[in-house]
């Protein structure tokens, strides 16, 4: 057989999933907390205060990379929905409803620290602009995979329900992107882009260590729930009975 | 105004759901782990 295809027929197998996910899991919370440690020391302690903004720059470390992550999980779901649906791959189904509550948790962060920032900086908590709204209907999106897969009975038709809702969704993550672009927007346009950024280094690099970080906690969280959704799918298969009697032990 | 609360509770809202979601599936695979074995231990007896 093509390694390619080996490969994918081996992740695609839950019981190898499933041993070598466990393996993976410690070393992505390991370097997710060293690059946590890193970026916050360098964001609260090392990196200056904004001109405009004052201390409140500091938040921003928390929420543009958990804004960054809201989007991206979802984009994510929406390819492995894909995937899952086109290819009938189980894993990508386990995948992508056990991304939905961790990019739910990412986009709940996002819109928290956003208000909590905008009330010294514009005044208010909340503006129904396009971009705070459009990120508030993801958070809507994230809860109605997760409400759709569990209102089934049979775990794989919930799955790809779950799946075809996260692709026709991902219609709102161009709209969240571009909003600032479409429409008058109180929220300011992207500090980051093709042609560079403005950022100083000293706000750069504590900003890029956390997005760094955010990637790591998804990788590890996503892997803990997607083991976990294995063992309920299969708990009545023999891999999920060896399992149970080596854990047990 | 003070920006000291609001980064306060920025970080603080922030800590307690990233922990929140990251224990939830440990929490949740003990418990299904558990009643995997109890199942087994009274299938076991049954027989």
């Amino acid at each position: 057989m093509n390694p390619i295809f080996l490969f994918f027929h081996k992740t695609g197998s839950p019981p190898w999933f499933y041993k070598y996910s466990g393996k993976l899991i410690p070393w992505l919370w390991a370097i997710f907390l060293v690059l946590t440690a890193y970026g916050l020391y360098l964001g609260l302690v090392v990196a200056p205060a904004d001109y405009q903004q004052g201390e409140s720059v500091r938040i921003m470390y928390l929420h543009v990379p958990t804004a960054w992550m809201s989007m991206m999980i979802y984009g994510l779901m929406a390819i492995m929905g894909f995937i899952a649906l086109v290819w009938r791959i189980r894993i990508m189904e386990v995948l992508v409803i056990s991304s939905a509550p961790v990019g739910a948790a990412f986009t709940m962060i996002a819109l928290i620290t956003g208000s909590l920032w905008g009330r010294p900086t514009w005044g208010t908590y909340w503006v129904w602009d396009a971009r705070l709204t459009s990120e508030l209907v993801l958070l809507f999106l994230y809860f109605g995979v997760i409400a759709l897969y569990n209102a089934f009975d049979e775990p794989r038709k919930a799955a790809r329900a779950a799946s075809l809702m996260s692709i026709v969704g991902a219609i709102n993550l161009p709209i969240i992107y571009f909003s600032v672009e479409w429409w008058n927007t109180l929220h300011q346009g992207s500090s980051m882009g093709s042609s560079g950024t403005g950022i100083h280094p000293s706000m750069l690099l504590p900003l890029l260590l956390m997005a760094t970080a955010t990637k790591f906690y998804y990788g590890a969280n996503l892997l803990s729930r997607a083991r976990l959704t294995l063992l309920k799918q299969d708990h009545r298969k023999r891999w999920v009975q060896d399992v149970l009697s080596k854990e047990s032990h | 105004m003070s920006h000291t609360p609001f980064i306060l509770a920025a970080y603080l809202i922030s800590a307690v759901v990233l922990f929140w979601a990251a224990i939830a599936p440990i929490v949740n695979k003990r418990s299904l782990l558990r009643q995997l074995k109890n199942r087994q231990a009274r299938m076991d007896k049954s027989q």
